[in-house]
């Protein structure tokens, strides 16, 4: 129970309508818990130096936003949305070479953040969501939100249970129109594949895309190619075996690149996966404060998943020395769940997460990936065996 | 503040039992309808006092959906009690029992003390599950069982507090090597007198963790 402490009764309630919210003296002199509402319409508790913060990355986002505005005036509107150098093959040298010059400028760009005003557009452009929707028909959401109205399965029975519970108290989410709305694109999604069915945990990640993306039907497409192309397969379907993969290379990674950290918690039997569960699978959005999460998610969908891999090392690199004087697990756990609760400046995590982690590609994460499946799938497959033999023995 | 022992517990379940209601309640002394769902590890703790000993439970809770179950092992590791938790109006919650409990045993102390709960007893015109067929499961596999409700509070307290004792006078009849952590019982500082063996190899620490 995270942040439970008295303090909560002294809170001062903000509107969300002050754009810059200012602390009174008091609050600042009496160092109150504040409660107010972010870029996003999530209530946010924290000190008179995280509202301070959270004014700069306010302010941050507008400059980049001019950033952005420039470029589109120098290289003409939707010049990020051009084909990307492999699909370009056919394309004149020059033209190659200027493609080169955008990709690499735009990595740089997404990494310091896409502006709000922005995201729905490129998200579903470089994710690959509108290329997965054009090979389909126009009316497929229709029609497949159509035709599983009114259907009960496990699924939709564990989404109508988990609907209150995603965001409660969210301006919009938690709302009649809200859970209706995400329930349809989980339902949906449910239909569409089966295998993953619903898993908790897509709830949050649904949930903080419908915030983002303009229309529901953009927002199932964003969850559809997360799960079929970005993130690794099988990290939702019934034994969660991609991301116990996911946890495993994690945890090679957190060796190799942060030996101390990764030997003390050793030593202190402290498993990632007591913490990394949540980070895989709601992909920081129920950890992160909002604005940190959909930084992280800009570039999640273009440079892909090792980006979870990255956020996560810096997660433990920035709080090196405190995990290293741990007593116990508990402490480590608090001090990791505290640090990403009040990570309310991006760029204080981004920096470590692509200057200080070091670089890692694709292709070795996918060689560490295959190397760990056999493990994961031989464990799995033991326990399910002996759940299954405490079935037979009950009859 | 100082405690003679700390004894980590897990609350386990199917989801929407109301193990993030059980715990709140016990520690907030309040019941909150609705609340995130419980993805990752959430904790809490609470001093309790038993024959005058003051005691700090520091509690687990986490994701009660199936396919969370092949993650939680470390999650197991060190526990000196574990709340079990069915929901008496979903007879699906009270038939997953078994396999929570082949769970238990794979991966938590043998010495752990399971109290069996049947929460939402507030609601029992909607009830599934009679007291006595979970009576009966508790002594059929040697749990402590009582019926509870996060709502109303009845018998919240009772809960967390029978298992402490039952873990207190296991450490009394020598059953927990407690100079081992993974007893999941830690012994405070300050402590008087205690059971032999406690005393010479337990590492006295304060628990500077989770409130």
């Amino acid at each position: 129970m995270y942040g439970t402490q008295s303090k909560r009764d002294l809170a001062l309630e903000f509107q969300s309508q002050i754009p810059i919210l200012r602390p009174s003296i008091h609050a600042r002199r009496a160092n109150l818990t504040v409660k107010f509402q972010d870029l996003y319409g999530f209530t946010v508790e924290g000190n008179v130096d995280d509202v301070n913060v959270l004014n700069e990355v306010r302010e941050k986002v507008r400059q980049q936003g001019r950033v952005w505005w420039a470029l589109e005036a120098s290289k003409g509107a939707n010049w990020y949305l051009q084909p990307s150098i492999s699909e370009g093959q056919s394309l004149k040298a020059s033209l190659k070479l200027s493609a080169m010059a955008n990709a690499i400028t735009l990595k740089r760009l997404i990494r310091k953040g896409i502006p709000p005003v922005l995201r729905p557009k490129i998200w579903f452009s470089l994710s690959g969501a509108a290329k997965k929707k054009s090979t389909v028909p126009d009316s497929y959401y229709n029609d497949l939100t159509k035709a599983v109205e009114g259907k009960v399965t496990p699924a939709t029975r564990q989404i109508d249970h988990d609907l209150p519970r995603t965001f409660p108290g969210h301006s919009w989410l938690d709302t009649p129109e809200g859970h209706a709305t995400l329930r349809r694109v989980l339902v949906g999604y449910s239909f569409r594949d089966s295998d993953v069915g619903y898993c908790q945990g897509l709830n949050y990640v649904a949930a903080l895309l419908l915030l983002v993306m303009k229309t529901e039907e953009d927002a199932f497409w964003m969850l559809a190619v997360l799960l079929e192309n970005v993130l690794v397969s099988d990290c939702y379907t019934t034994n969660l075996s991609g991301c116990h993969v996911e946890q495993r290379v994690f945890k090679d990674l957190l060796a190799k690149k942060c030996p101390r950290i990764a030997t003390h918690l050793e030593a202190l039997e402290f498993d990632v996966s007591l913490v990394a569960t949540e980070w895989f699978l709601c992909l920081f959005s129920k950890s992160l404060p909002s604005e940190t999460t959909l930084r992280v998610w800009d570039v999640l969908f273009y440079e892909g998943a090792k980006v979870l891999f990255h956020v996560a090392l810096a997660i433990f690199k920035m709080k090196e020395e405190e995990l290293i004087h741990s007593h116990h697990v508990g402490d480590v756990i608090n001090i990791l769940q505290k640090t990403t609760h009040h990570l309310f400046d991006p760029d204080e995590l981004l920096t470590v997460a692509f200057d200080k982690i070091g670089s890692m590609t694709t292709n070795t994460i996918s060689k560490q990936r295959k190397k760990q499946e056999p493990a994961v799938m031989a464990e799995l497959d033991q326990r399910l065996r002996r759940l299954n033999s405490l079935k037979l023995d009950d009859k | 503040m100082s405690y003679d022992y700390l004894f980590k517990y897990i609350i386990i379940g199917d989801t929407g039992v109301g193990k993030s209601c059980l715990l709140l309640q016990f520690t907030d002394k309040r019941f909150q309808p609705v609340h995130d769902l419980t993805i990752g590890v959430e904790f809490g703790a609470r001093m309790v006092t038993i024959d005058s000993r003051p005691i700090k439970l520091q509690i687990w809770d986490t994701a009660g959906q199936e396919s969370f179950r092949s993650i939680t092992r470390s999650y197991y590791r060190g526990a000196a009690g574990a709340l079990l938790v069915y929901d008496i109006t979903r007879r699906e919650t009270f038939n997953h029992l078994a396999s929570w409990l082949e769970d238990a045993r794979q991966h938590a102390n043998p010495n752990m003390s399971i109290m069996l709960i049947g929460n939402k007893s507030d609601l029992a015109h909607r009830r599934a599950v009679s007291k006595e067929e979970g009576e009966q499961f508790a002594k059929e596999n040697g749990l402590l069982f009582l019926e509870a409700s996060a709502r109303t509070a009845q018998n919240v307290e009772e809960a967390f507090i029978k298992t402490a004792a039952k873990i207190l006078q296991n450490i009394q009849e020598g059953v927990f090597d407690v100079s081992n952590e993974s007893s999941g019982i830690k012994v405070g500082y300050g402590r008087p007198q205690g059971p032999s063996g406690a005393r010479d190899g337990a590492v006295a620490q304060r628990g500077g963790c989770c409130g």
